[in-house]
């Protein structure tokens, strides 16, 4: 369960991409999404959706296609909420369509458009640089360029935590469950279970927590001197190349953005 | 404690307190999978929050709020704009714990009062600006409704969130009172707010 992978060999070029380099892509992704919702067609922001189809396309190419759908079921949800309540609030005075009571404005669809594909855009890229590096590169890359070792052991030992709670928890509700509370039925009586559930969770961690200061004390985990590793991270060669054409495309884009502007 | 303990940040980070991070960091994970299953109008999500920032201070109670909203957002990043809120509610659960204003039921209700207060503040200018008012969480609903009925746009947004913010503190507090209660006084002793908590039995004896 705990076992830790050792080397992070990818089979594909973009997925094995350095860490900061992906960073550099997402923020200059980030800087296309900004300079395109200003083109309005019509007054729709319509060039962020062929924009937003390169995220499948990203998927793609790095070799997760299989996970796009399993991670965006939750932010398409998300949005299509945002987008029906954005249609249906804001009113003027063009009406587009009447079904009955309901009618769809301009101004509303104009916004829902413009808001839920920048969500789906930024969130879209965050998702990809968050699937193809694994957290321990991150914290890696972001201790090379400074971040105390401490920080990336918090958020490393947060998913262990998180894998033990979750653990835990079982084990408590089953224990609680013998005692005699009811944790299955309506909404309150599961409420209800909330309080016996999480008090000793969390108690019961905390007790740990003690035992697990002195084994890191013991590793020498507040020493000050150069701390070894067993995940070593190497550029992959091609991030020249990655970034040369990102920063192109976002030139290209803040290229045509001001000559619609002066012409 | 007879002389008043200085706070100092590298003090209140230290290595107990760095263990604690990842357990609060879990328990908001869990909280906050619970609002999802249940699609309770609560978040949960604060109980690690306000259990960190009780006993480490509130530099290390608003990391804890980052790093929950930073770990949420691996799965869903459309909810990475309000961890701001996380960090507030860390901060300002910090320094309430620093004023001992976890100590009697009174300062109790004025910290919920206070902590919602903040935590509406905050997250009601993103919640209109970066998501339009109204978000897929099940008090947005209530907001809608609000809006569909005419009311205006911030009104509306800051009165639900306030409701349920506050109903949502509650708990979290209340929580957070009852596991600090549990915990044994000579873990409480080790981190750098636990003394704040302990009964002074000793003083009684002697």
């Amino acid at each position: 369960m705990f076992r830790e992978k050792l080397s992070a060999v990818k089979e594909n070029p973009i997925a094995a991409l350095y860490p900061t380099t992906k960073g550099w892509i997402v923020i200059l992704y980030c800087i296309c999404v900004t300079a395109l919702s200003t083109v309005k067609v019509n007054g729709y922001a319509l060039y962020l959706i062929p924009l937003f189809l390169m995220i499948p396309v990203l998927f793609a190419v790095s070799g997760i296609w299989e996970k796009f759908f399993g991670f965006f079921k939750s932010i398409f949800i998300f949005v299509a909420f945002i987008f029906i309540v954005q249609t249906l609030l804001i009113r003027s005075d063009a009406v587009l369509f009447r079904f009955g009571f309901l009618s769809i404005y301009e101004d509303g669809l104009q916004h829902a458009i413009f808001l839920c594909f920048i969500i789906l855009n930024i969130a879209g890229i965050l998702l990809w640089l968050f699937q193809t590096t694994e957290t321990k590169e991150m914290t890696y890359a972001l201790e090379k360029m400074g971040m105390s070792y401490k920080a990336s052991f918090v958020f490393l030992s947060t998913f262990q935590m998180i894998e033990v709670l979750g653990k835990s928890s079982k084990t408590i509700m089953n224990a609680q469950r013998a005692r005699g509370i009811e944790t299955e039925g309506n909404i309150i009586v599961r409420c209800k279970a909330f309080f016996p559930m999480i008090v000793p969770l969390v108690v019961s961690s905390i007790m740990n927590t003690e035992e697990r200061v002195l084994t890191l004390e013991c590793r020498g985990f507040d020493t000050k001197c150069p701390k070894t590793r067993l995940l070593e991270l190497k550029k992959s060669g091609n991030e020249a190349k990655a970034i040369v054409i990102s920063v192109i495309v976002t030139a290209a884009v803040l290229i045509g953005r001001i000559l619609l502007w002066v012409l | 404690m007879i002389e008043k303990k200085k706070h100092s940040i590298k003090e209140d980070f230290s290595t107990l307190a760095l263990l604690t991070m990842p357990i609060a960091v879990a328990v908001n994970f869990v909280g906050s999978q619970i609002h999802h299953a249940l699609s309770l109008p609560l978040f949960l999500d604060t109980i690690g929050t306000f259990f960190v920032s009780m006993l480490c201070g509130p530099w290390v109670g608003a990391l804890t709020g980052l790093i929950g909203s930073l770990v949420n957002g691996i799965t869903n990043p459309s909810g990475i704009p309000f961890a701001l809120t996380s960090i507030s509610v860390g901060l300002v659960a910090g320094f309430l714990a620093r004023a001992k204003m976890f100590d009697t039921w009174w300062k109790i209700v004025i910290s919920i009062a206070l902590t919602s207060l903040v935590s509406t503040i905050v997250s009601a200018p993103i919640a209109v600006l970066v998501y339009g008012g109204v978000t897929s969480s099940t008090d947005s609903l209530f907001a809608a409704t609000l809006m569909a009925s005419g009311v205006n746009i911030w009104k509306a947004v800051i009165g639900t969130s306030l409701l349920f913010t506050c109903i949502d503190r509650i708990i979290a507090i209340v929580v957070t009172r009852l596991i600090i209660k549990v915990i044994p006084a000579r873990n409480l002793i080790k981190y750098s707010l636990g003394n704040n908590y302990v009964k002074n039995s000793t003083s009684k004896t002697a």
